[in-house]
């Protein structure tokens, strides 16, 4: 199979059977490649990375402000009061904004911490099956917190390779284990180990497309 | 039983340092004391509101409408949005709930803008199943997502008529958009989140050596499985699309 590319292009290499299970015309390579069209009108059933992104923002983090403003009432629920040197903790979406607007300092979750994540990516490497993680975003939550907070995440490069080791093991499973839920042609799969990432739909957004060339 | 959130009062003051700060919840007994309404926080309506997007998104097919859930949340968004008006600029709050009500609006913009979609891309099928539906039955379409339906339709057969139809010999001038746009594909695979647990679930077998068995869904559990067999769940939230 080939490795997860880089530059936003998913090639995936499944094979197609024919119904019938027996060679029939031969196996043959199906590769199909994720489209890139404007934000938004990918056709329903797929996630795209930046709404992965969006849902990962509502995610809780512990920042340091440095300013004083009481309690916020927001719609989706209340925040604060916030007092400089005090920790409080906000979505990410309002943690990002106001590190921007150099107004408080992100610390980073227990768990973006290199020891941890090394352990993670071990175990995963070892086990055939998936590793709990530690957040249903960490892959979102590592590359926001590292894009606009790394002078508050210490060891920020090395926790990038980490997390996106560990990704890329996980993702080459969820492949493995798709290929042979289309080739075994099963009905149902549980996922029994953990949670799968939000983007896992997406990766395999191309996944209608073999059963219906099996003809199932 | 439907969930029908109530109107949440909001509180008189506007963005005051002093008072209170935009909206104040406040969840009221239902007064007419009936059984079928459901009382909602506004987190609670902003979460199903992302339920509904997510499901949305990734069945196959156009789902049921949810109505009160938009109609809440414009409600919420327009008195939020009032209430930044009055308040004095510069604010750093002013900016942290532009920010939300932003947030919101794409949630449920991207909501509208998916059923849309389907919508164009099954448009005699989901009008067929609208005229079809019976009484008590929910709809899938708002009044103004019919209206649109109807008239998608009507402009897709006179466009085909003018371009193409009235130059064929008489008796092939006729074309049955219901035979002719595919149908939703209820036989793709969707996974799913177990909201609350099920037990019995048929599934059929996929090739005729397999036979049918049945599951049982665990509350937290996440599955791959074909959306027909799970359809009716996602209808009644026992089960949230991912």
């Amino acid at each position: 199979m080939d490795p997860a590319a880089g530059s936003g292009a998913l090639w995936v290499g499944l094979r197609r059977r024919s119904a019938n299970g027996e060679g029939g015309r031969g196996t043959r390579r199906v590769r199909v490649r994720c489209r890139r069209g404007p934000p938004g009108c990918r056709a329903p059933g797929t996630m795209e990375p930046a709404e992965a992104e969006f849902l990962a923002e509502k995610e809780l983090v512990t920042i340091v402000p440095n300013f004083s403003l009481d309690r916020i009432h927001l719609i989706g629920g209340d925040l604060g009061p916030f007092n400089p040197g005090l920790p409080v903790e906000v979505p990410v979406w309002l943690a990002i904004n106001l590190k921007q607007r150099q107004k408080c300092r992100l610390i980073p979750p227990e768990w973006m911490d290199v020891e941890k994540l090394e352990e993670i990516r071990d175990q995963e490497r070892k086990e055939d099956t998936f590793t709990p993680m530690p957040s249903p975003y960490y892959m979102e939550l590592t590359k926001l917190l590292l894009n606009y907070a790394s002078d508050n995440i210490p060891k920020a490069d090395e926790i990038r390779t980490l997390v996106k080791d560990t990704w890329d093991t996980r993702i080459a499973k969820l492949r493995l284990s798709a290929d042979s839920f289309v080739k075994q042609q099963e009905a149902h799969a549980k996922v029994r180990w953990g949670r799968l990432e939000r983007f896992a739909s997406s990766v395999l957004g191309v996944f209608q497309m073999p059963c219906d060339c099996v003809g199932l | 039983m439907r969930a029908r959130p109530r109107r949440l009062a909001g509180s008189g003051g506007g963005m005051a340092a002093a008072g209170g700060e935009g909206m104040r919840t406040e969840q009221e007994p239902d007064s007419d004391g009936g059984s079928e309404e459901l009382v909602l926080t506004p987190a609670q309506l902003i979460r199903s509101l992302e339920q509904a997007w997510l499901n949305e998104k990734f069945a196959p097919e156009l789902l049921e409408s949810k109505p009160e859930i938009i109609e809440c949340v414009v409600e919420q968004l327009d008195h939020m949005d009032a209430n930044l008006k009055r308040a004095k600029k510069g604010d750093l709050k002013v900016s942290v709930h532009h920010m939300e009500i932003e947030r919101i609006r794409y949630v449920l913009s991207s909501y509208l803008r998916c059923r849309l979609v389907k919508i164009e891309k099954f448009f005699p099928h989901v009008l067929e199943k609208e005229k079809s539906r019976a009484e008590g039955e929910p709809s899938i379409l708002s009044p103004e997502e019919f209206a649109f339906a109807k008239e998608y339709m009507a402009n897709t057969e006179t466009y085909l008529k003018n371009v193409a139809l009235k130059h064929m010999p008489p008796n092939l001038q006729k074309v049955s958009l219901l035979k002719s746009v595919p149908k939703p594909n209820l036989d793709s695979f969707v996974f799913l989140r177990v909201l609350e647990r099920q037990e019995n679930i048929l599934v059929e077998p996929e090739t005729d050596e397999q036979r049918e068995y049945t599951i049982d869904l665990e509350e937290g559990s996440q599955h791959l499985i074909r959306y027909k067999t799970i359809a009716p769940l996602v209808a009644s939230g026992a089960v949230q699309l991912i």
